[in-house]
């Protein structure tokens, strides 16, 4: 009898063991000697060999088959970003200009750097860097340009028109469409496409193909975000206002943090600092069609500061995207610096890093997905109450309808012209009721309070698959609420 | 290695070690580098004309003394140059001819900053020497041992920001330097550097879209580089002694340029060469090939076309830039950069044309000339 009751204590107590390495594994992949492995760009060349540019200049080919590097094109200037043409022509954003490299007479060495485009100031502050290109669905290419830093000055000697007006300020944009993202066309017309932006290191498309970009906390930026970008908006980050159209004659700091937040556009997605991230940087969807797991659709996002990836949860709320954050392959075996993404041909993500003046870490990784469904949260949408909140497995009913499994905070990042933001008006938000669907799998919150403008986060507790096996697998989840649900408007739930 | 490279401190000199808190142990020798306080440093000289030690690192000022021990059979001296100033010490100690012997091979000019005579075999010689920060070659001076008998002192607070040494550009290579070396880790890339190499850096003196073209040595006139303007598209300066240091670029935060190894011996002074008609167009550039490694520039002059490709004059200190045109309707004007010393030799579709006043006259439809220039 006591021996019946210690076991069924300890079968209730014992808590699932499971980890992401069960279904993940991350692999190194071996690099040249003498690679300096500040990783700037990768991709996948149409015949499958991983393209991969790095800081000193190098543009390498990686064989997955044969597991050798060979060098093609070499003396680039800081190269951020690389994307294939075809299986001997890459298109490289260096510092200076975006570059078409070709290998002209088969020999694997390229012999002809064409400058595609440099029609956008550099004045040689070292905080200008050029991130992407990305090649949209109708051939359009996208670039973003980043800020100056005034942590140093600028050369003597420019390229482009300076305007002083935009030389004030932490980081600046003297110098044509810096903060800018550019679209050139396929008949070679470059538009400055949006503006607003401080530091975008990241830029790509989700599964739809919507063009996003992420930037890092700083100036004007509370904390890191993840922006969906559209022709002629602006961002928030206010240097680069200078080169656009029609802006009057100012410093846009002159403007007021009242005026400049009525213009701008807001994030879809806020990667809370320390919490999330502190340098989201490159982004890809999993178009793998399930080779790469059950995350099919979705979106990662790399980090540079922290040994991990960051998962994109959007939704939709009147028509206007927003969504929610959280942690992919954390402390399982990625080193940080995750600067690079670009899914294999076999679905395998391939992870390029870098530590260059920041925090991170060189080399490159690759994660492959094992077996199994891990029991991770796969949607958050938010109701006009609360939140939906969808899982990958079936919930263990007992935690899965406690109200104490749902701990909520929000907190807003103020707007302002100082270096980051405190979480402010931080407030735990109580969950009032708690329904499970019938499949188990979706779980439906009433809240106490919901207001837009705020960051609701969101720390599960000790949550499981209903056969017991498995843990949930990350518990903090970060919903940026922009918009509220209107109230007329039906909410499409799970069957209660 | 380490046995033969030693190190000589006075009680006193221990005392001051100690009261470096940086400096918490006797400095140690990591490869051919070391780190002194305020210290004696001996340095051989052997044979097959090299310095036992390539490189040293000082604090800057603050005083230490060199002893040359001459190990080899031959005569050999020991003169410390400003940064950037072997190849000219170099140089002129050559030109000095008989008068060479009796003054040490050591020429009188302003970028010697410190010398050691000329010792026979078995001798010794000292100096005393205080330097501020920088990279200070040392050099023998003997006609011929200058090209390959040399080192470098760094005078450095961070010396943690110092290549390796085996990547060092201000160290001499030896291809028989033993696997380490010769395998490798002589290169800052997977791979041995090559030339003509090329980089897209931040340059100095020169607009921020720069390139630098470090050409293949010479058995005579050595290595020469050049710097060339992506931005408005001309030739910036030429230098000889070396290629680049892009080191401090690539570490840290990228603020710091890349530096010019060698002796800049011809700096544009002129601006944008080509005239259109009477008009001075704007360049674009529009990219560069690689032919035999030589980039070969392309940039557009409204509807012209130019493209540029630069050689070093075999054997001399010069440069020969070959263009060509596309088919145009205007004359073209090429204006050569006026300077005292600089002689150019101008060629045509092939054929000798002499410039006039400076001013190298192409005829519309034009479809290629050269300009060589000798900078002797």
């Amino acid at each position: 009898m006591l021996l019946t009751l210690f076991l069924s204590t300890l079968l209730a107590v014992a808590a699932p063991a499971d980890t992401i390495t069960d279904y993940y594994t991350v692999e190194t992949i071996p690099t040249p000697e003498g690679l300096i492995v500040e990783t700037g760009g990768i991709a996948f060349m149409p015949d499958g060999r991983l393209v991969a540019c790095f800081h000193r200049g190098e543009v390498m080919m990686y064989h997955p088959k044969t597991r050798k590097w060979s060098l093609f094109a070499e003396g680039l200037h800081d190269p951020l970003g690389v994307i294939p043409v075809s299986n001997n022509e890459v298109l490289v954003m260096q510092r200076p200009e975006l570059t078409r490299i070709k290998d002209t007479n088969g020999d694997g060495v390229a012999d002809r750097y064409e400058t595609v485009s440099d029609q956008f100031g550099m004045s040689g502050n070292y905080h200008e860097f050029a991130f992407g290109p990305v090649k949209d669905a109708k051939g359009n290419l996208y670039f973003s340009l980043n800020t100056a830093s005034n942590g140093a000055g600028i050369r003597d000697e420019i390229r482009g028109r300076y305007d002083s007006l935009g030389r004030q300020g932490r980081m600046y944009a003297c110098v044509p469409y810096r903060g800018w993202v550019m679209q050139l066309s396929p008949d070679g017309k470059l538009t400055p496409w949006a503006s607003g932006f401080r530091s975008p290191n990241g830029i790509g498309f989700d599964a739809k193909g919507r063009l996003l970009v992420t930037d890092n906390q700083g100036d004007w930026l509370g904390t890191s975000k993840l922006y969906y970008v559209e022709k002629g908006k602006f961002y928030g980050h206010p240097a680069s206002l200078v080169w656009r159209e029609g802006f009057p004659d100012i410093d846009p700091l002159t403007l007021t943090p009242a005026q400049l937040d009525s213009m701008r556009t807001r994030e879809v997605v806020a990667f809370p600092h320390q919490r999330i991230a502190h340098s989201p940087t490159q982004m890809v969807a999993d178009k793998t069609g399930g080779k790469f797991g059950p995350y099919a659709g979705q979106l990662f996002v790399g980090e540079m500061d922290f040994p991990r990836l960051v998962r994109v949860l959007f939704d939709e709320v009147d028509g206007e995207l927003q969504g929610a954050c959280i942690p992919f392959m954390d402390k399982a075996g990625l080193r940080m610096g995750n600067n690079r993404l670009a899914f294999a041909p076999d679905g395998s993500l391939w992870v390029g890093q870098n530590d260059h003046g920041w925090v991170g870490a060189r080399g490159l990784q690759r994660i492959v997905y094992k077996q199994g469904v891990p029991l991770d949260l796969m949607d958050m949408h938010l109701t006009a109450t609360g939140f939906d909140l969808t899982f990958s497995q079936p919930l263990d009913e007992a935690a899965a309808r406690q109200v104490a499994s749902y701990a909520f905070r929000r907190f807003y990042y103020k707007y302002h012209r100082a270096y980051g933001s405190p979480e402010t008006d931080s407030q735990p938000v109580a969950v009032s009721d708690v329904k499970l669907s019938a499949d188990k799998r979706t779980v439906s919150l009433t809240l106490g309070e919901l207001k837009k403008g705020y960051v609701y986060e969101l720390t599960l507790g000790n949550l499981r698959s209903a056969d017991g096996k498995k843990k949930v697998a990350n518990r903090l989840v970060c919903y940026t609420l922009n918009r509220l649900k209107s109230p007329g408007t039906a909410t499409v739930r799970t069957k209660p | 290695m380490l046995s033969t490279f030693y190190f000589i401190s006075s009680f006193w000199l221990w005392l001051h070690l100690f009261a470096e808190p940086a400096v918490t142990k006797p400095p140690v020798c990591q490869g051919a580098t070391a780190a002194y306080a305020d210290t004696t440093i001996v340095i051989r000289a052997l044979a097959g004309l090299q310095y036992e030690q390539t490189r040293l690192v000082v604090k800057p000022k603050t005083r230490f003394r060199i002893v040359l021990e001459n190990a080899d059979d031959m005569s050999h001296n020991l003169v410390v140059t400003r940064p950037n100033s072997r190849m000219k010490v170099v140089e002129a100690a050559l030109k000095m001819g008989t008068d060479g012997a009796k003054k040490n091979y050591v020429p009188n000019l302003p970028e010697v900053i410190a010398n050691i005579p000329l010792l026979e075999p078995s001798h010794t010689d000292t100096l005393t020497l205080t330097l501020d920060e920088g990279a200070y070659p040392f050099v023998c001076t003997y006609p011929g041992h200058g090209y390959v008998m040399y080192g470098v002192i760094h005078a450095t607070r961070e010396p943690k920001r110092l290549p390796p040494v085996d990547e060092d550009p201000y160290v001499p290579k030896r291809a028989d330097a033993g696997d380490h070396a010769a395998h490798g880790k002589q290169s800052a890339h997977p791979y041995k550097m090559t030339f003509p190499a090329l980089y897209r850096t931040f340059m100095p003196e020169c607009g921020p879209a720069a390139i630098a073209v470090g050409l293949p040595a010479d058995p005579t006139a050595g290595q020469q580089s050049y710097c060339w303007d992506a931005g408005s598209c001309r030739l910036r300066y030429a230098w000889t002694g070396g290629f680049v240091d892009s080191y401090g670029h690539w570490e840290g935060n990228g603020n710091r340029l890349t530096k010019v190894v060698g002796d800049i011996y011809y700096n544009d002074r002129s601006g944008f060469p080509f005239r259109i008609g009477t008009a001075t167009p704007v360049p674009q550039f529009k990219g560069y090939e690689l032919v035999n490694r030589y980039p070969k520039f392309s940039y557009s002059l409204g509807s012209v076309q130019v493209t540029e490709l630069i050689r070093a004059v075999p054997g001399k200190r010069g440069l020969v830039r070959q263009f060509t045109l596309s088919a145009g309707k205007l004359p073209v004007t090429f204006l050569l950069d006026q300077q005292e010393g600089v002689q150019y030799q101008t060629r045509i579709n092939n054929v000798v044309a002499s410039a006039k006043n400076g001013r190298l006259e192409l005829p519309a439809g034009t479809r290629q000339f050269s300009v060589t220039m000798l900078v002797p």
